[in-house]
This record gives C-alpha cells, structure tokens and sequence, in this order.
C-alpha cells in the first residue's frame, strides 16, 4: 500500500493513524549498522580527543572529518553519480543524532555535511559539483555557509555583502564581511551570499585561496568551544562567474531552503545531546549518596528523570516522524525528472513549518535537560571537571542559530496563514467549522478499547482550539495579524506542542504491540507524563494568545473553549513518573 | 583461497539478564544482541588477509540461530565478508557446543575451506568448545587463543597467549582453523558504503534440520540468578567494645580462631 502523502501542516486538520508516521523502531538493518558505525566513530575517536578539541586543536578538527570521510559518513545526502549515499532523510537524522555525542565536533561534522555541503548539491551546476562535489565527500575539503553579517542576523536579507560583475564579464568581484561563520578558519570552500549591483541576492562559491579572502581570530564563545567561529572578510575577492551558484537574485531561495534541512537536522542533532546528557544524569543520581541512599532513590530527582525521558521521546518522534514525512514524498519524484532537484526542493519546503517546529521545539527540550542534568549534579554541575557544565553552556546555542527560535516560532502561524491563503490547505473553512461546533455541547464518551483513547481526544480538541483561536485572530487582524508578533508566538506554541504530542502518541500506539510488558507500561507512561505537560503548555499558550486579542463576549467564548479543549484527566500521574523513572534508573540511560 | 569465519550473535553484555520460562537459559525479553566480541577479531583478521592476497580468496561466513541473527550477518558482510549462510535454528540455545560444532562441520566438509576462524569463545555459553571441535570432525589443525596471525604460502604461523602472560608460537599447513583471541587485532566498522554494498550480497538460508546428526552430550540442568548474598555488619562504638564483639564472631561464625 503506497504511503499516504501529507501536505505540510495538513496534521492539524487531519488526523493521522499510527502506520502512517515513521518511528526509529522502523529502522532496516542498514540503518541501524549506519548508526551503530557513527556511535563507535565518536566514542572511539572523538571523545578520546575531546578535551583537545575543546581548546581549539582545529587540526584534529579536520582529521577528523575526514575519518568521517572514509567511513562514508559525508556522503549520506550526496547523490550517486557524485560518489555519494543519497541516503534518505531518517538515516541522514539518525547519523546526526549519534554524531552529537562528540559535542563541539557535531557543529563542525553538521556545517560541513548540511550546509557547507548542501547548496552545492542542491543548485550546483554539473560542472560545479564535478569540480567540489569530491573533496568535500571525502573531507579533504572543508565546506562553510557565509550568511549572517555584523549587522544582518535575523535579517539575512538584508545583507550588505556586494558583487559586481568586472566590466569583461568574466568575475564578479565580492565585498563584504560575514559574521559567526562555522567553520570559519578550516573551510576550503565558502557559500558566500552578497548582493549583485546592491539588490539581487546570489549565493557565490569562493574558495579559501581566491585572493582577498581572509578569516578573522576565532570568536570567544560561551560554548561548543571546539568548534571554529570567525569572521570570513572578503575584499575585492574576484569570484569567476562560473562560481555563481544557482541564478542571479535567487540566493534566498538557497539560503532558507537549507535552512529547513539544517533546522530539522538540528532538532535531530540535539535529541541525541539530550540523551548523553540524561545518561549522565542518571548515572551520577545513581552513585551519588545523600541522607544514607542514593539521590536516584528520592521523588525530586526521580520526578527529573521521568520528565526528561517522556521529553526526549516526543523529540525522537517528532523527529523521525517529519523524515518519514518528507522521505515520503522525496519519494514519489522520479530520479529521471528534469529539474530533479527543484520537484526536491519543494518536496522539502513543503514541510518548512514542521522544520521549524522540530527546531524549537527539539532546541528547547533539551535546554530543559541540560539544565536537569546540572540540577542533580547539585554543586558539582556547576564544576567543569563534570560534563553537565559543558551540556549546559553548549546547549544555549541551539535556541539561537539556524534561526532564532522566535524567528522559527513567527514562521510557523506565518507559513500557515500563508499556505491558507493561497488555498493549499482549508485552513479559513476548518476554523469556520470549528467556531461553529463551539455552540454544540459535546457528550463524547472516551472508547477505553482504543489505546491512548484519552490522548487522542485531547489532540482532536487542541487542533480545534487552535482553529478556532487562530480563526477569531485572523478575522480580527486580518492581513496585519504579521504585526501582532506576541499573537502568533502563543499561536506558535499551541502547534509545536500538539504536533509533539500527537508524534508521541502514534509512536507509542504503532511500537506498542512489539513490546514487552515491562517495556509496553514505560512508554505509556511516557506519552502520559508527556501529554499532561505539553497539555498544559498548549492550554497556557492558547489563553495568553486569547487575552492578547481578545475582549468582551469573544474572549469568555475563546477562554470558554480553552476550558473545554483542554481537559485532560491524568489520574495515576504520579505512578506513571515513578514507574518511568524506575525505567531510566534501571538503564542508566535514555531506555527507548 | 576459501577462507570460512564462524560467528554468533549474543546478546549485550552490559543487560540485565533473567531466567527464561523453563530456567534452561536467559530470557530474550528485552535483550539487544550484537556480534560476538571474539568472532570480531576472527571476521577482522580474515578481511586482513583477504586484503593480504589481494582480493583473492572468498570469505564465507557462518551464523547459527534464529531469523534476529540476520542483523549479525549484516554486520560480517559489511566488514568485508563475500557471502554467508544462515544456519536457521530457531532453538540454537539448546544446542550444546558439540551439536553446534558438528553442524558447522556438517557445513563445511565438503567446501574445502583453506582456512577456518572462529572466535575463541562466545561471549554468552563460553565453552571456548565450538571452534576445536571443528576442528576435530573435519580432521584440520587447529591454534587456539590466537593473539598473532601471519600467512605465507599455505602455511599460517599464530603466536598463541598461554598461562602466566607466556606467548607460544605454532606453525600449522592449511587447512586449518584458528580461534582468535583479543589483542589479534582491532576489529573496523563498517564504513556506509560498505553496509549498503553488503545488502546485495548473498545469504543462503540452510534448515538446521539438513545438517545436524549429532545428540547433545550436555544438557543444561539449571539457569538461575546467584543466591544474593546476605547484608554486612558494621560494627560501631567503642573501639574496645568493637574487638570484642569482632572476636566473638569470628569466634562463633567462621574457622579463623578454631
């Protein structure tokens, strides 16, 4: 039975059944082998040389990427006749989230192979990916994504970096000076966007020996210390017109559609941080004695380990759920098509919303967890000869680049709204419908035959709330709703978290007939604690959104629907932690 | 050159294991399995010696046991072996190492292997059993615990770890086998390329049932958890008062002031 293909954020007017999502436990035995590769690389080569690489030994930085090189693992999203993989999405993920154990290394290892590499392979004219294409697969060349400047961030567009075209044609000469770039002092190659006679944005392939190319001192960061961070100054850098990648004036378009891929590797990336940093937690709780037992005996840290777990699980779901998504439908384009890579392209920024909400989302659990993980360190968290201090401090940087999570979060309503406009989904009639259905009293009785019957109620209200918040926002703001930025963050923060929840719950519902007993009753109280969570999260987020732009009778029937929408009754809360707690203790890792 | 290398899939040494229903064996319940440590070196140390000869001789490799030992295979193939055959048994824990051993006898005799590695022992049964007996029924030479391996011209030379940290070294003509021992080397991932390679190499599926004509010479009694023992005693107080409760009990319990 061929897959059904969702529409990006088609979730939240549809509702999916468990054998259309994909769960890490589908994993063939190729994908598994591929992560099992990647965890020993980092653990036998990586980590061993971590301290080195945390006071900036660049050179081990490189050799090590091109280890990564012989083992292939530059060459997963690299097309066939390049030499690569062309690996789908999910082991792309998996090799990211293995790879993240390695710290600063991962940042190096997923500039390189995501956006260093990406737009080559994406928009490089044959010639082009003939001429890179190699070196990068193999690590003998280093790549690096030039896009933020000293004072466009957010703004990417509004870059100042300049090219001119030399009067006989043949170069274009590139002014300009770009910010916090990755991999700044061991790149070979550069994707520079600059704007061609100060209006059409381009994106130039430059590379390091082109004269008038230089890199700035490294960056003193607060964390991923290992990692290189400069300035890249280009001055009269004379970049051959058969550098230009992809056309003149669409650079934007290679800009944020790697942005997507880097986003939801990103969200990838820190699930498999978020579980180090859990291993760790509870592997100190477990030693470490107050009050004659172990601090892993006591509620307060147990209750630590249950929420971190039930977290990490939505974000490993969430995750793997949007690369069978977009796997899906990478799949239904023939290989033989013209333009393979525009259908591709699309294929992906289909999904540009759910990206951005794997990036928030993801980013912000494990902000969570690092902060957990610190907290039952007690005192020695705080000390760096413990790794919770160096989670914490590398962690900050996940909630800011790749875009900003209030970027991320003011994309998704805006990619919505968008979408509904232009009539790809029926937003405006399912908002209309659900307003409606607000009069009618609902008497529904939960089937207690169906698993997570509870959880699957809830997420059927919470889709219906945010139609209907969001519908009574739009009507009252119409097209300025983009400048009520508080508005559509809370709207934000009602998808992520019914797209979190609803990937756990299917997951869960799909693994669960594979399980064993004990197995079967932590997961389910997995999805629980999360679900209670979460719930709140959305029903907090939903009422702010209300009061924010709302008033008089419209607001009591918003704040009426919250009410209604949101019930979501967690008897046995408690024993659900502490049995998923025990699950954790037993472990001594993440135990999904 | 025909080279066979034996392997086992056991389960990850670091779980928690429990008695199965009958308490023959362990449970599988919840279990992740992974290639034996051992039969590591010996996939390793027969892909060294392939690329040695270069390219010449073909690996076959050998796995006994249900369909999860798939995953094992995989992983054998993706390091560098040519082809491999799955011996399905899904009651291979029941088997004993001489059952097991003259299966893959059954198996090998008339293929002509030059040259069989096994592991020394597997991480789970440990009988180190398996690979001489081998061995023995196919009427080869065999080293075992080999911790150094050299070809030349069909004859192998092994240094071999004895008692005491005291390294011997035997010379033995093809055929042969050996059971290697770690230290021999150290075991490659699979690079991607190669796992995505190995899926369109051959398995060939063999019904135990084909192979064995041997009865177990050992049967597992029991499989239990060891009794727990029981809670120290710390003695506190007086220091005074200590020994002399310390005297009355050695005095009363064991055989020390007998």
């Amino acid at each position: 039975m061929a897959a059904r293909i969702f529409k990006g954020a088609e979730f939240l007017i549809t509702e999916p059944g468990k054998d259309e999502v994909f769960v890490p436990e589908d994993f063939s035995d190729e994908q598994r082998q591929i992560g099992a590769t990647t965890e020993q690389f980092v653990t036998n080569e990586v980590i061993p040389a971590r301290e080195e690489i945390e006071h900036q030994n660049f050179e081990k930085v490189v050799q090590l990427l091109r280890r990564c090189g012989e083992l292939g693992l530059l060459m997963i999203d690299v097309p066939e006749e390049y030499g690569g993989l062309e690996l789908d999405k999910a082991t792309s993920m998996l090799a990211a989230e293995k790879i993240s154990g390695s710290g600063s290394f991962s940042v190096a290892y997923a500039a390189h192979s995501g956006i260093g590499t990406l737009p080559l392979v994406y928009y490089g004219t044959e010639e082009q990916k003939a001429r890179y294409l190699d070196k990068l697969t193999s690590g003998e060349w280093i790549a690096a994504y030039c896009l933020t400047e000293p004072d466009s961030g957010s703004d990417a567009l509004g870059a100042k970096a300049s090219a001119t075209l030399s009067a006989d044609g043949s170069h274009y000469l590139l002014n300009g000076t770009k910010q916090f770039t990755t991999n700044g002092s061991i790149a070979d190659l550069y994707t520079v966007f600059a704007k061609v006679d100060k209006e059409y944005f381009t994106a130039f392939l430059v590379e390091r020996t082109m004269e008038g190319v230089s890199v700035g001192p490294e960056e003193k960061k607060m964390g991923i210390k290992g990692s290189s961070t400069t300035q890249v100054i280009l001055d009269d850098v004379k970049v051959p017109v058969a550098n230009v990648l992809g056309e003149i004036g669409k650079g934007h378009k290679i800009a944020f559609n790697v942005l997507n891929i880097g986003r939801f590797k990103l969200g990838a990336a820190v699930t498999g941080s978020a579980k180090f940093a859990l291993s760790d937690g509870v592997k100190y709780a477990v030693l470490r004695k107050q009050f004659g037992r172990t601090i892993a005996s006591f509620g307060a840290i147990q209750e630590k380990l249950a929420d971190m777990a039930a977290e990490i699980f939505a974000s490993e779901s969430l995750v793997y759920r949007l690369a069978g998504l977009i796997d899906n439908r990478l799949a239904t384009i023939p290989k033989e098509t013209p333009n393979y890579y525009d259908a591709y392209q699309k294929g992906i920024e289909e999904y540009a919303m759910e990206c951005a909400i794997a990036k928030v989302f993801c980013s912000e659990m494990l902000a969570f967890v690092a902060d957990q993980v610190v907290q039952i360190h007690g005192g020695y968290g705080f000390i760096q000869e413990y790794p919770a201090e160096r989670y914490y401090r590398d962690e900050r940087i996940n909630r800011i680049f790749e875009g900003t999570n209030e970027i991320n979060r003011l994309l998704i309503p805006g990619t919505l709204l968008t979408r509904a406009l232009k009539g790809e989904i029926p937003l405006q009639r399912e908002a209309m419908r659900a307003l409606d259905s607000l009069t009618t009293p609902s008497f529904e009785e939960l089937d207690d035959s169906i698993p997570f019957a509870a959880e699957k109620a809830l997420l059927s209200g919470l889709k219906q709330l945010f139609l209907v918040v969001a519908g009574s926002a739009a009507q009252k703001y119409q097209a300025a709703i983009k400048d009520e930025q508080e508005v559509l963050m809370a709207l934000a923060d009602v998808v992520i978290n019914v797209f979190a929840m609803e990937s756990a719950v299917l997951r869960a519902e799909k693994i669960l007939p594979r399980l064993s007993e004990a197995k079967r009753q932590a997961v389910t109280a997995a999805v629980r604690c999360f679900c209670f969570g979460a719930n709140e999260k959305t029903a907090s987020a939903a009422r702010k959104a209300a009061f924010y732009s709302e008033e008089g009778d419209t607001l009591t029937i918003l704040l009426g629907a919250v009410r209604r929408f949101t019930r979501y009754h967690a008897a046995g809360l408690l024993q659900d932690k502490r049995l998923l707690a025990q699950a954790v203790i037993e472990a001594e890792k993440y135990p999904f | 050159m025909k080279i066979l290398v034996c392997v086992k899939q056991v389960p990850d040494m670091e779980s928690r294991f429990r008695p199965d229903a009958d308490g023959v064996w362990y449970a599988e319940t919840d279990l992740a399995f992974r290639v034996n440590e051992y039969d590591e070196y010996a996939i390793e140390q027969a892909v060294l010696l392939k690329e040695q000869l270069g390219g010449e001789p073909e690996i076959t490799l050998l796995c006994v046991g249900p369909d999860r030992v798939v995953e094992a295979i995989k992983k054998g193939l993706a390091m560098g072996a040519d082809r491999a055959v799955h011996v399905r048994d899904q009651a291979s824990h029941l088997k004993d190492p001489f059952q097991i051993a003259s299966i893959i006898a059954a198996y090998a005799k008339g293929e002509g292997f030059d040259l069989i590695f096994t592991g020394m022992q597997s991480l789970d049964r440990g009988s180190s059993q398996v690979g001489v007996g081998i061995a023995e029924m196919l009427g080869y030479p065999c080293a075992t615990t080999v911790v150094g391996f050299e070809y030349a011209d069909g004859t192998v030379t092994v240094k071999r770890e004895l008692e005491g940290g005291v390294k011997g070294t035997v010379r033995l003509k093809t055929p042969a086998l050996v059971t290697c021992q770690l230290g021999l080397n150290q075991p490659r991932y699979p690079t991607l390329p190669n796992i995505m390679k190995a899926k369109k190499k051959e398995v060939s599926v063999i019904p135990v049932e084909q192979l064995l004509q041997q009865d177990a010479r050992l049967v597992m009694a029991q499989f239990r958890a060891p009794a727990k023992k029981g809670g120290g005693v710390v003695l506190e107080g007086d220091v005074a008062d200590q020994v002399d409760r310390l005297i009355g009990i050695l005095k009363d319990k064991t055989a020390v002031l007998r």
